[in-house]
């Protein structure tokens, strides 16, 4: 883990109140993201999180969400799953293996890579989609 | 769901993390084919995922046993490891004794045990030093 200042944290954003649904190719055309795996486009998304660390995207994310993340592994997929989340974005231009695409079509999770950072990737969904921050659901401190 | 109970138990193997999460996974799997709410079947899946990686990333191996019933879903998870000295503190959140390697892997956020707690109805954890620990955790079905 390492570069943008905020690639070790976990952050959460939610919401377009009373607009159109936010869908996964919304997500990718507005970080300009390339698909892996997506066989429908058009599914909603509900937020987004942004981590490295999987116990963070789990308490942070609500089903639907989608993650952004430096994790190029196959634990980000597995995540992804447990917590019922919409898609995974590998960030940081992060070679993704040839057994992270596998998994991803195996337990049909829609994944994408993108170049841009963490930090650039959520504040492009925040300004051009208006996905806003949402408290943290599981937070306790 | 009928009456009947339901009993499966999934071998971990420790440092596995190519296998990593296939447990919980196949848990979650079983309790959405029974017809369980998806809110429930999501906090057993994070639960067991969570104790799962616990016993990947410490233990030598360990043995996670999925047990319901009408009225409960039971998830036991029994490790030969080196256990866990001071339960109270290994809950709160942030504290953790990772690896930076288990860091890399995306694991080690000081949350696994906090997000046991957060996801299940009743947890119990007992633990003997250079030999194992149990977890039990409940999630009640109504």
């Amino acid at each position: 883990m390492s570069g943008a200042a905020q690639a070790d944290g976990a952050g959460t954003a939610a919401g377009r109140g009373g607009q159109a649904a936010i869908t996964l190719a919304d997500v990718r055309a507005a970080i300009g993201a390339e698909v892996i795996w997506c066989p429908d486009p058009a599914v909603p998304v509900a937020g987004v999180v942004t981590a490295d660390l999987m116990s963070d995207v789990l308490v942070d994310a609500r089903p639907g969400f989608v993650l952004i993340t430096g994790l190029a592994t196959v634990q980000a997929i597995r995540t992804a799953a447990i917590a019922d989340l919409a898609a995974v974005v590998f960030a940081r231009g992060k070679v993704v293996p040839s057994e992270v695409v596998d998994l991803a079509r195996e337990m049909r999770v829609p994944a994408f890579a993108s170049r841009r950072s963490l930090f650039e990737a959520a504040g492009l969904l925040y300004a051009s989609l208006g996905i806003r921050a949402a408290e943290a659901p599981g937070r306790t401190a | 769901m009928t009456d009947a109970e339901f009993v499966h138990a999934y071998e971990i193997a420790g440092s596995d993390f190519t296998n990593a999460g296939r447990a919980s996974t196949s848990i979650k799997e079983t309790l959405k084919e029974m017809g369980l709410a998806s809110a429930l079947v999501r906090r057993v899946a994070i639960a067991a995922y969570e104790a799962e990686m616990n016993t990947v990333m410490y233990a030598r191996r360990g043995t996670m046993t999925l047990h319901v019933t009408p009225a409960d879903v039971t998830i036991d998870v029994r490790d030969e490891g080196p256990g866990i000295p001071d339960i109270p503190l290994a809950m709160q959140e942030g504290y953790s004794t990772a690896t930076p390697e288990m860091r890399e892997l995306g694991f080690g956020a000081g949350m696994g045990l906090p997000n046991i707690k957060r996801n299940a109805d009743d947890l119990t954890i007992t633990s003997d030093v250079g030999r194992g620990t149990i977890l039990v955790m409940t999630v009640h079905v109504s």
